[in-house]
């Protein structure tokens, strides 16, 4: 196969900063070449030097053999490189086709010609089987369809190098099964593509070469036939990865007992369909499934955020249903919501304020209503410590956190709150593999000490490493349980897509 | 170092808006063909020149820090109260009636005017919020419209039962309080009162309780994110219910001490007409519901009214500059006010979508 670009020795620097360093890689024609990083690896700044959108320090870009420099992205695509951004930039009130066309319009004299645009756009997602309805309005179709439509647009503007930067962020397992299927498609038909993702399962599904950063330097280029998922996340973090400490020990008394809760929906579909099942102390129980299938209603539920119709919930042998939310909270529930943002922090509010939630109440920490600041600050100090959280300050504002620093913060404080049970929901999602590894000792450790927990993820890898017992949700109900030491993923992926328990 | 760079640069947004506003000012002034330096040094000498004016600057500003406290309350929880005219104004005609026909000694009567002036508000503030809690309706909407309903009753109170038959004018106005239930001056033939020292206690009393409390605590999380709130276990309804009731308390007690420590009566329209809550309003907004913020932009508020009459008296420039400048202000907070508003609306509607 023929090379078709090559960067050579690329560094970056913003001020003392580098981002990259001497980095070279080179595309081949038809492949699917993964760069893969933790966060802050550099991989944006590489990508943005390629399409024009940075200038590197030095260093030179090559297509076809012939030296380039982009001044801007104009120039880049006018190169054949096309980027799919992390943040689709789309107007959601105009049609798939206008939106594919935008730029480069076919005209009939001065006039805007809608139905040669969508025809055009028709054919292009024959060619290339991308299913899309060129007339649709992009503000009503789902995250996946809209980056469909930001890959026909690249391919609109004749690109051959395709960039896409962490596309499988906001999809669905399913969506991301699909555009992995689209990624091979496409480069049978020729095209070059750059996938860039932390997500190393994803890319030794799809890629055939893959370069490693790690600081802005490359740590690897491997082929993927050739190499493991762990040899890459050693290249990725540059240290052996521990692995979780699981103890044998026996699950003992049911903790949290859910007996036939049931939520109504608004279209007669009932969004919980009398779930039932029980965790002990001493064990995880993974809830598995595509999200939307009522993980997040059952959540809610449990913790007090939404009102069950019929059912009961006992913690400790107590009942809890329908109670409020504090006073599920001193039952002994202790809570890592699935969205750190919507649910589980303010981001305005310092990383203090957002470490002490539901610890402020404690008599420890006040008294007659006045907060004991000291007491406050040495405990969120401590965390800091023991959970390496990365943050200039207490007072510092918790939007300025990375996801994976922030994450860390609502798990040291829901840890911190040393209940029986810790329902922990997609506890590390978007958070890199060091943190990842990190979080999921804490989970184990919990166990570990005999209490007990229920692990609600759509990552299927996590719900299979930390599970004692695993459960599939699909529709509202759960509809098998399995025993984590002898399921399959092919098991798994059968009940959440809807199958039957074999 | 880190804290400084923050206060400093909360200090950015109502600097530019004081640099716009006095730019404003100062076109207006040169149109009128006064020298503009010499026109805001004239407007300083009005609003601070010497005790009398510095004096009659603080008791102007008195009821506005009051309605500007009380509004950063509610906002600081999330809440909006555009209700607090309304709830100034059953204050005062509360106040005003409980000090006429209290029976006991003046100050019995000062005391339960003032609790009846506070009562009355937070009553009035806690019907919009009970309507919230109770039917969802929309408290923007409530308390505006409560206004309207209060202004007329109180109105109502004046010109029928409770009208003033001693004097000789047919006024609006309730019969004047005896003597002894006035708040006392501060100096002597000033128009300075004690109310004006109550208003800077409460708002030392609410820093201390937004950084030192567990209620605090509670109302700051609410207001920065409520889902947050309600998932920490924070009775959301509570703090609503408290800090609107609050609200309202400190928008009634602006209306009683303009009663007792000023005007020592009811009159229809005397509180409504120089717009104090709409400045309690700009207050709060120009200091970003800070409360010693609100204290200070408050002043400087009534200080460009005050400052204003001085500059009418001594030049060709009409009172109305402090208007335009106000207007200016204004102009510039809705802005940056209505961005950061879309901003967060789009954010949580960009969250929402991951959900
Ligand atoms: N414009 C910039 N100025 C300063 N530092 C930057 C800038 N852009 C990126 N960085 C830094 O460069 C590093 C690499 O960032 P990035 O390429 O986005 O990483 P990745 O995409 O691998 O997560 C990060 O530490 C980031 O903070
Ligand atoms: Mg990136």
């Amino acid at each position: 196969m023929e090379t078709i670009l090559e960067m050579e020795r690329i560094t970056k620097k913003y001020g003392q900063f580098t981002a990259n360093q001497e980095i070279s890689f080179a595309l081949r024609e038809g492949e699917i070449h993964a760069i893969v990083g933790e966060n802050g690896a550099g991989k944006t700044t590489l990508m943005r030097i390629l399409y024009g959108m940075e200038q590197p320090t030095s260093g030179t870009i090559r297509i076809h053999g012939a030296e380039k420099r982009f001044a801007n992205p104009a120039e880049a695509i006018d190169s054949g490189i096309g980027m799919v951004h992390q943040h689709f930039m789309l107007f959601p009130s105009r049609t798939i086709a206008e939106n594919i066309v935008i730029g480069n319009e076919p005209r009939k004299s001065i006039w805007f010609d809608r139905k040669q645009a969508i025809a055009q756009v028709g054919a292009l997602a024959e060619r290339f089987r991308l299913p899309i309805a060129p007339g649709q309005k992009v503000g009503d179709c789902p995250l996946g369809t809209q980056q469909r439509v930001e890959i026909l647009k690249v391919l609109y503007n004749g690109a051959k190098i395709i960039i896409l930067d962490e596309p499988t962020a906001v999809l669905t397992p399913l969506e991301v099964k699909e555009l992995l299927i689209t990624l091979r498609g496409l480069a049978e038909q020729g095209k070059s593509i750059i996938l860039i993702t932390h997500k190393l399962h994803e890319v030794m599904e799809v890629a055939d070469r893959i370069t490693v950063l790690r600081n802005g330097r490359v740590t690897g280029q491997l082929e993927a036939s050739q190499t493991t998922v762990e040899e890459v996340s050693r290249l990725m973090v540059g240290r052996e990865l521990d692995g979780i400490r699981r103890e044998t020990q026996q699950a003992g008394q049911p903790l949290l007992q859910v007996n036939r809760l049931f939520i109504r929906g608004k279209k007669g579909k009932p969004l919980l369909d009398h779930v039932s099942f029980h965790v002990r102390s001493g064990e995880i129980v993974g809830i598995a499934g595509i999200s939307g299938n009522g993980q997040s209603e059952l959540v809610q539920a449990l913790t007090g955020l939404l009102p069950v119709d019929e059912g009961t919930v006992l913690l400790q042998g107590k009942e809890i249903t329908n109670r409020s939310v504090k006073q599920i909270r001193e039952a002994g529930l202790a809570h890592i919501p699935e969205d750190r943002y919507l649910w589980g922090t303010a981001k305005e509010a310092s990383v203090k304020d957002n470490a002490i939630m539901g610890h402020h109440r404690l008599k420890e920490f006040q008294r007659g209503g006045i907060l004991r600041q000291r007491k406050l600050d040495q405990l969120v100090t401590g965390w800091i410590n023991s959970f390496a959280i990365k943050t200039s300050s207490l007072a510092n504002k918790a939007q300025n956190l990375s996801g994976g620093n922030l994450q860390k913060v609502i798990v040291a404080r829901e840890i911190g709150h040393a209940t029986p049970f810790l329902l922990a929901c997609e506890p590390t999602r978007g958070v890199d593999i060091g943190a990842m590894e990190f979080i999921h000792q804490q989970l184990m450790d919990k166990r570990n000490r005999g209490e007990a927990v229920l692990l609600v993820s759509s990552e299927l890898s996590e719900i299979m490493t930390l599970s004692d017992r695993i459960l599939v949700m699909f529709e509202g109900k759960v509809v098998g349980e399995l025993n984590a030491e002898t399921a399959t993923e092919e098991q798994i992926s059968l009940l959440m897509a809807g199958g039957k328990q074999p | 170092m880190k804290q400084w760079k923050q206060t400093l640069s909360s200090l950015i947004h109502p600097l530019i808006a004081l640099l716009i506003g006095f730019l404003a000012g100062a076109i207006a002034i040169s149109v009128t063909g006064t020298p503009i330096l010499q026109a805001y040094q004239e407007m300083w000498t009005g609003a601070f020149g010497n005790l009398y004016f510095l004096t009659s600057t603080l008791a102007r500003s008195t009821p506005i820090i009051l309605l500007g406290l009380g509004i950063s309350l509610a906002f600081r929880s999330g809440y909006f109260n555009l209700g607090a005219e309304g709830q100034m104004v059953l204050g005062a005609v509360a106040a005003a009636l409980t000090a006429l026909y209290m029976p006991g000694s003046g100050i019995v009567k000062l005391l339960a005017a003032m609790a009846a002036g506070m009562i009355a508000g937070g009553l009035w503030s806690l019907l919009a919020a009970w309507m919230d809690a109770k039917f969802k309706v929309n408290l923007l909407i409530s308390t505006l419209l409560l206004n309207y309903i209060a202004s007329l009753f109180a109105g109502y109170l004046v010109t029928e039962p409770f009208k003033d038959t001693t004097g000789s004018a047919a006024l609006a106005q309730s019969r004047m309080i005896e003597q002894g239930a006035w708040l006392p001056k501060l100096f002597a033939g000033m128009s300075l009162h004690a109310g004006f020292v109550l208003a800077v206690v409460i708002a030392i009393l609410l820093t201390l309780l937004l950084r030192y409390t567990v209620f605090g605590y509670e109302l700051k999380i609410t207001g920065q994110n409520p889902l947050f709130a309600a998932y920490g276990g924070v009775n959301r309804t509570r703090v609503m219910i408290l800090c609107m009731l609050t609200s309202g308390a400190l928008a009634g007690l602006a209306g009683t001490v303009e009663v007792l420590g000023s005007q020592y009566r009811y009159i229809d329209g005397s509180l409504t007409a120089p717009g104090y809550a709409w400045t309690g309003l700009m207050a709060t907004l120009l200091a970003n519901s800070n409360p010693l913020g609100t204290t200070i932009a408050a002043v400087f508020l009534a200080a460009l009214q005050t400052g204003a009459m001085g500059l009418e008296r001594n030049t060709n420039v009409p009172l109305e500059i402090s208007s335009v400048i106000q207007a200016a202000l204004i102009l510039f907070i809705s802005a940056r006010f209505t961005y950061s508003f879309l901003k967060r609306r789009k954010e949580e509607k960009n969250n929402g979508a991951t959900v």
